[in-house]
């Protein structure tokens, strides 16, 4: 396919591993996180890591918005949706998010009007074609995602709407890379930033990375070229003594983002003081929560959310997997109470989400067997 | 995967969903019917990329066009 095929090219591939092997200094160790869960996805989907030298250690970041929704806002969503007469709205892979009291799916099996929608522009139309109902959107994800909430929120503020509202749990993607960076048991060389995040807030919020923490960062593309190429970058950027933002993602990410999408979120969201984040802890500013224009959409204000606080499960590592600490196959549940099918943890529920990804393209043997 | 994940098995929250789509055409709804490279068809909103013509190619995340794509720099 067009546009694709270009950066799935095997000689390509290569002769970039190549050159990776030839940036690295011997004897050196070097620890690369990407950041977002799409490229996880994408490393364990084309086996990026197997042309990766043994000294060039990828280690999986907070980027996977579905990994980090705690169970307690599950609980919340749940509360809502089990209100008389509403219709609750998501994405899919918040379906089957575990909660401390089930998942949205066991809510839909016990009656409630659960609906997957790929866009909140759905959820509005819902909304339209049922005015008798209250319709409320379950708004996750990152500020790539978060432009479409408040698209959709101008339109039914602009078309009067009382049937639509908004369970907001948007978050931005700095606070928790400084987070990361403050933390004391991990050791990183540099990033693989987040290319679609970039589309909206550009490349300059990164820039702390190096100046603050002497940090190497390149805003990559999803495409196993991309990935290999933001690695190589950074590896380049070590060997030669530099610390700066890069773009390898230039035929997407303008470097200054797209001012009309920070001026929706301006518009609609608040920063609020502290938000949960799974396995993390509350992490300041690190929220998005509708602003008082938008107060009558908010469905915090409209409806009773209970504010559920719940502790994750004791056999769940999601917190260290998501800090990068240890690795999915290392995590004491994971393959074998903790499934696609049946998980215990969110990294085991989205695509994106790192113990997912393992699971799914069938390389959680990790350990060589050795045949007698 | 889910069955709202997308055909090559990404999750809908998740950045990586961003998928290139050629425009159709607009209507006057904000809205244009676009066209990915898998053949798959949908409409996505366009105000945050401005007006669209037929032939543009755009990055569209959760139905909604984030950035108008340079189509010399796509395969550059």
């Amino acid at each position: 396919m067009r546009y694709v095929d270009e950066y799935r090219d095997a000689e390509l591939g290569r002769a970039l591993a190549a050159e990776i092997l030839s940036t690295v200094e011997p004897g050196r160790h070097y620890k690369v996180m990407e950041v977002c869960g799409g490229h996880t996805h994408t490393i364990y989907k084309y086996g990026v890591d197997d042309l990766l030298p043994e000294s060039v250690e990828l280690v999986h970041g907070p980027g996977c918005p579905v990994c980090v929704i705690p169970m307690g806002r599950v609980d919340d969503a749940i509360a809502v949706a089990m209100h008389d007469g509403v219709i609750f709205t998501c994405f899919g892979d918040m379906m089957r998010v575990p909660g401390g009291e089930g998942t949205l799916l066991d809510a839909k099996a016990s009656g409630a009007d659960i609906r997957m929608v790929y866009s909140p522009l759905d959820a509005l139309r819902i909304a339209r074609e049922n005015p008798e109902r209250q319709v409320v959107f379950f708004a996750v994800g990152f500020e790539t995602t978060a432009p479409s909430t408040a698209l959709t929120l101008m339109r039914a503020k602009a078309e009067g709407m009382r049937n639509f509202t908004v369970f907001c749990n948007h978050v931005t993607i700095v606070p928790p890379l400084k987070a990361l960076l403050e933390s004391p048991d991990l050791r990183l060389d540099g990033f693989v930033g987040p290319g679609h995040v970039a589309t909206v807030v550009g490349a300059r919020p990164f820039e702390f990375i190096p100046s603050q923490y002497g940090r190497p960062i390149v805003v990559s593309g999803f495409e196993p070229l991309d990935v290999l190429q933001g690695v190589h970058m950074i590896l380049r950027q070590l060997a030669e003594g530099r610390c700066e933002v890069e773009n390898q993602y230039k035929r997407v990410v303008p470097y200054d983002g797209n001012p009309q999408a920070l001026r929706v979120l301006e518009e609609v969201f608040a920063l609020r003081p502290h938000f949960e984040w799974r396995g993390l802890g509350f992490i300041a500013h690190s929220g998005l929560a509708l602003n008082e224009a938008y107060a009558d959409f908010d469905t915090e204000v409209r409806f009773d959310v209970p504010g559920v606080r719940v502790a994750d499960p004791k056999a769940c590592q999601c917190g260290e997997v998501l800090k990068g600490v240890i690795k999915p196959w290392e995590c004491k549940v994971f393959g074998t109470a903790c499934t696609p099918e049946r998980p215990i943890g969110t990294c085991m529920v989205s695509s994106e989400g790192a113990c997912a990804a393992y699971y799914n393209f069938g390389r959680f043997a990790r350990e060589k067997v050795t045949v007698a | 995967m889910t069955s709202c994940d997308d055909a090559s098995g990404h999750c809908i929250t998740c950045s990586d969903e961003g998928i290139a789509m050629r425009v159709l055409g607009s209507g006057s709804d904000g809205l244009a019917s676009c066209v990915d490279v898998a053949g798959r068809w949908t409409r996505v909103a366009i105000d945050l990329v401005g007006p669209v013509s037929a032939g543009d190619l755009v990055l569209a995340h959760a139905g909604v066009a984030l950035v108008r794509l340079d189509e010399e720099a796509l395969v550059a």
